[in-house]
């Protein structure tokens, strides 16, 4: 704080030196750039906030009032309420959302664990130990960032099809011949299959970052634990691994932005209703919303899809501002 | 001495490390390989043949290449819409996250309400990002936009999101959604730009404006070029927001790659002109990433 | 009892995640059709009424039938993958998927007995015609489960308020929009997000000004058909009538909003098919009578004035890479049963193919203007260059109808982009082309 304060006297002298003229210009410049700041604050807020207020409207509401508040908030009673009940209940109930809220739950959270788990194991042996293949290992995994996802999405579309129904003619005839029936395996049309898939392609990403970050730990702790006589897997899991928790952190934070928003891959490899995740369900509740012309159920999903993020975001907002830096002094 | 040490230890338990760097680089380097490796490697020999995805694949040579630059062809079209998608919000995106992180970086009032508040948008998912501004455009009653230009005494709705206009309404959408991930970026940049140089620069008489230049700049160059490679790839790889607009069936004026690729696979059953989008997309990231890199180190060197 | 819940619960999370489908005693359990349906205008409760009473007549038969309006984006997938539903109706490459053999050839169920026509094939309970859009050598690969027809929707009340009349000629029709944009109604709403709802309007236009002949020989993409100046001219009119006569911002509309538009009387007339009024059920406000018209003849026309687009529409085929194809036949021969056809029409206030299903039906208001337009219609012609040439409809069409709509381009560049378009499919020859068809009967 004391160094700002220094600052700003400095300024001040300054100021003094070159007279009032300059003074008032820079009054004015920074009165316009908080105008602009303010203005900006205003269209990024203002619209979360109308699909927010929107969400409590019937679709006939919103025709005849579309900026308006709803009745639900200037005069609350049972019967204002009303619309915002129908919404969110025909968009969580009806119209599946609990379905793809859980299904994005279960896909997210496992890939999750899994890539922080692999990724970690990964980096830690690239940073800390020395190995024929190691600099071929790491080059590996850093060209998958430059790897896009258009790229691998049409032949991996196929090879999980031949794997499937690889995997149904070896495995279906012994079911079959002990009695338990038809059996057939798909990695389409699978949670499984979307998160091996999240996983690997999340893993360059992740063995990248983290690798950087296990080389910055200090080594000496490694070499006591090995004096204590613990083995790499325990030196690992109780000393490294809680060591390296604010790269990983991060990592996760990242991660989980971009696997719970996920569109493409899903798209591809999902067609079964059931199964569908958060942003495949929210574009498939839109067209329903627009075949019904039921405005208020699309208010109600994209209010549902937005606030998981959102308060994932007010809770580690500081943890992921601080991710981003240690990204960006990394380079 | 310390290298030494290790040495002899690895002598000696030298098959139990073996396996022990085997068992924990081992799973995660076979599912990549399996998954993102082997697959693009693939892409690059189904792009040399014609197949329709049920019948026999033939030999096509670099036909399917020739057969997306040639006149007429939809990709010059969609290769110019991620251009457009990449440049026009990009610098727009640039200036205003520059503008934001110098003048929150100045500490001035509020300064943490903007940084949280100017990030929020870029935790909101690409569909959703997408519908929201589809409600915003809409030319009916419900279109928050077009409200305010009713109100304002414009009596015929702009047609936002039709088809012509699109890439045009996508920009203000695009800067909206970005923005804060730069400006957080590059704060954290300036922040890790010692405070003594601007006292140094100040005590000779240097205008805000020129410290900015001549100091703020150079020494966040490295940030800089890393959040435009950001940009640039990611506007190559635009797919989604066309795609929810566009209600999946995006036309010849508003394709991008991304989209072009999935309506030739499978719209329209044409794998081998697809994967030939895709590696296509794949050498222009490739380029883009080397060019910037490129850029980086010899600024780096200036100085 | 405790650890068999906790068995289910965790072999039922295990297929949920592996994929892993295991069916036990198929045999005694019996098979499960599998359909796809387009969840459009029409939507799938009558078709979900139909699987019921299958199911009931079929004992040992389930059928797992399911809806979506993008059914396309999980369908086409899933016949790359060789696992399709047995049967869909689905926007799909139907021709590649016929010249493939991925369809089934339906001739089988097609020669088999009717469902509740005693005496009569399948076949034979068919309007006439229909079963022709998508014949391959000798052998029918789809059949439709709706009569389409493609009209211009009026607001009826508004029309009695204003004084305003049905007109029968396009200068009446012009002079019509100018009384109702006088009178500050949008005088047509336009699904312009999708352009290609400009397309059956545009070929009702030609037919319109040129005899039969020409109309089909653009279909069979006859070289310089495009190029017709009474092409040229029926994209002018429907430019004019874009440009003057569109509700303001309707290209940003998609098809439910400009609707919902025309619902709400702020635009007087659409032009749409015979699904209008199902699809806009819930919005439509009470009280609303709408009636529809043909789209009006044009006057110095050279055309069958009393012909009207449509025919056969929301198409099914069978997969053969399907599980169970002659079942899912067997299931589309029964959505077609005399009383399928009743209740489709009855729920749905539109007409199904099967000749004489709408005897002695109590007939809606709304149907009966459209039973009217085609009882007094010559033939009914249809469209077939947008599936058969998908990268044509879907790169060129698409795009020059937004551009000839918005008014971007000339007429006759319109149709020049067209011809282009239509060449180089003609050049290229992994497009397959079917035989001209000429002009069929009907």
């Amino acid at each position: 704080m004391a160094a700002i304060g220094e600052r700003r006297e400095v300024r001040g002298k300054r100021r003094g030196a070159r007279g009032e003229r300059f003074s008032c210009l820079s009054a004015l410049a920074s009165g316009l750039k908080y105008a602009f700041l303010l203005a900006y604050l205003v269209a990024v807020v203002f619209p979360v906030c109308w699909v927010f207020y929107t969400s409590a409207k019937s679709t006939r509401q919103i025709y005849e009032n579309p900026f308006g508040l709803p009745r639900a908030i200037t005069g609350p009673s049972a019967e204002s309420v009303k619309p915002l009940i129908e919404n969110y209940r025909t968009a969580w109930v009806g119209s599946r959302f609990s379905r793809y809220f859980l299904n994005s739950v279960v896909v997210v959270g496992i890939s999750l664990a899994s890539i922080v788990l692999l990724g970690s194991m990964a980096a830690y042996v690239l940073a800390r130990f020395t190995f024929r293949l190691r600099s071929l290992a790491y080059l590996l995994f850093v060209c998958g960032l430059l790897i896009p996802t258009q790229l691998v999405l049409i032949p991996l579309f196929f090879q999980f099809s031949d794997i499937g129904e690889g995997l149904t003619r070896l495995l279906g005839p012994p079911v079959r011949a002990l009695g338990l029936g038809e059996l057939t395996v798909s990695l389409h049309d699978s949670h499984i299959g979307l998160i091996l898939i999240y996983v690997a392609f999340s893993l360059p990403f992740t063995v990248f970052t983290l690798t950087a970050f296990f080389r910055t730990l200090p080594g000496e702790l490694r070499e006591a634990a090995m004096m204590d006589g613990a083995g790499e897997y325990r030196i690992f899991f109780s000393v490294m691994a809680p060591l390296g928790k604010p790269g990983i952190v991060t990592v996760a934070i990242f991660n989980f932005l971009g696997l719970w928003n996920e569109y493409l891959f899903g798209l591809v490899f999902l067609s079964d209703d059931r199964l569908k995740t958060l942003p495949l369900g929210l574009a498939s509740i839109s067209m329903q919303a627009q075949y019904k012309s039921d405005f208020g159920l699309l208010f109600a999903a994209l209010v549902i899809a937005m606030v998981p993020t959102m308060v994932v975001y007010m809770v580690l907002q500081e943890k992921l501002t601080r991710g981003i830096t240690l990204g960006a002094l990394k380079g | 001495m310390r290298r030494e040490a290790r040495g002899k230890r690895q002598g000696c338990r030298g098959v139990g490390q073996a396996l022990f760097i085997l068992s924990f680089l081992g799973p995660a380097l076979l599912l990549y390989a399996f998954i993102v490796l082997w697959p693009a490697l693939n892409a690059f020999r189904y792009s040399l043949y014609n197949w329709d995805g049920l019948s026999e694949p033939r030999w096509a040579g670099l036909g399917n290449f020739r057969a997306i630059v040639a006149s007429g062809s939809e990709f010059i079209p969609a290769i110019r819409n991620n251009l457009f998608l990449t440049f026009v919000p990009g610098i727009l995106t640039l200036s205003l996250a520059l503008f934001f992180a110098y003048t929150i970086h100045q500490r001035i009032r509020g300064a943490r309400l903007f940084r949280v508040a100017f990030f929020f948008p870029n935790v909101i998912s690409g569909v959703a990002v997408a519908l929201l501004w589809t409600l915003i455009y809409s030319t009916t009653d419900v279109g928050l936009l077009n409200g305010l230009l009713k109100l304002l005494g414009r009596t015929e709705p702009i047609a936002f999101t039709e088809s012509g206009n699109l890439l045009w309404a996508i920009v203000p959408m695009s800067v909206w959604s970005a923005t804060g991930f730069f400006m957080v970026l590059f704060l954290a940049a300036m922040e890790n730009i010692p405070e003594t140089y601007y006292e140094a620069a100040r005590l000779d008489g240097a205008s805000s404006g020129s410290q900015f230049r001549h100091i703020t700049l150079p020494l966040m160059w490295d940030v800089l070029t890393t959040g435009i490679v950001f940009l640039v790839v990611g506007g190559l790889k635009f797919f989604d927001a066309i795609f929810v607009m566009e209600n999946g069936k995006p036309g010849k004026v508003t394709h991008t790659m991304a989209t072009l690729l999935y309506s030739k696979v499978f719209n329209e059953y044409n794998m081998g002109y697809g994967t030939a989008i895709s590696v296509m997309l794949f050498l222009l990231v490739l380029a883009a990433t080397l060019v910037s890199l490129r850029l980086m180190r010899r600024e780096r060197l200036e100085y | 009892m405790k650890t068999a819940c906790l068995w289910t619960l965790t072999a039922g999370a295990l297929t949920l995640l592996t994929g892993c489908t295991l069916r036990r005693d198929t045999r005694h359990a019996g098979t499960t059709i599998e359909v796809a349906v387009f969840e459009g205008g029409y939507g799938i409760e009558w078709h979900k009424s139909v699987a019921r009473r299958y199911e009931a007549e079929h004992p040992g038969v389930r059928v797992n039938l399911w809806g979506d309006p993008r059914v396309d984006e999980k369908v086409r997938p899933r016949i790359l993958r060789r696992n399709p539903p047995d049967l869909a109706s689905a926007n799909l490459p139907v021709w590649k998927l016929i010249v493939a053999g991925k369809l089934y050839p339906l001739d089988e169920a097609l020669d088999s007995p009717a469902y509740g026509v005693p005496g009569k094939t399948w076949r034979e309970t068919m309007v006439p015609g229909t079963l022709g859009d998508f014949a391959y050598q000798g052998k029918t690969y789809a059949a439709p489960t709706a009569l389409g027809a493609w009209v211009c929707w009026y607001n009826k009340r508004q029309f009695r308020k204003h004084g305003w009349e049905v007109p029968r000629t396009w200068s009446e029709f012009t002079a019509l929009c100018d009384r109702m944009k006088a009178a500050g109604v949008a005088p047509l709403a336009f699904q312009g997000k999708y352009p290609g709802y400009a397309w059956a309007t545009l070929l009702s236009l030609y037919q319109r000004l040129v005899p039969f002949e020409r109309w089909y020989a653009m279909q069979d993409f006859k070289p310089g058909a495009f190029l017709d100046p009474d092409f040229v001219k029926a994209a002018r009119l429907l430019q004019n009538m874009a440009v003057r006569h569109f509700q303001p911002g309707a290209m940003a509309m998609t098809h439910t909003e400009s609707q919902l538009e025309w619902v709400n009387g702020r635009a007087a007339m659409v032009f749409c098919g015979l699904w209008l009024k199902n699809e806009m059920k819930s919005a439509i406000p009470e009280g609303f009578e709408m009636a529809c018209f043909p789209v009006p003849m044009v006057d110095g026309g050279k055309g069958d004035p009393n012909a009207v687009y449509g025919g056969g529409a929301e198409n099914f085929c069978v997969f053969a890479d399907a599980k169970h194809p002659r079942e899912g036949a067997d299931f589309l021969k029964y959505l077609l049963s005399m009383e399928s056809a009743r209740s489709y029409t009855l729920r749905l206030d539109t007409l199904a193919p099967v000749a004489g299903s709408t005897d002695g039906l109590p007939i809606s208001q709304e149907l009966q203007s459209v039973v009217e337009v085609l009882r007094r219609s010559s033939r009914v012609f249809q469209d077939r260059i947008s599936g058969l040439y998908l990268e044509f409809g879907a790169t060129v069409l698409q795009q020059a109808q937004a551009d000839l709509i918005s008014n971007r381009i000339t007429p006759e560049e319109f149709a020049r982009r067209l011809e282009a378009g239509a060449e180089a499919a003609r050049r290229n020859p992994d497009i397959y082309k079917p035989e001209p068809m000429g002009v069929p009967e009907g």
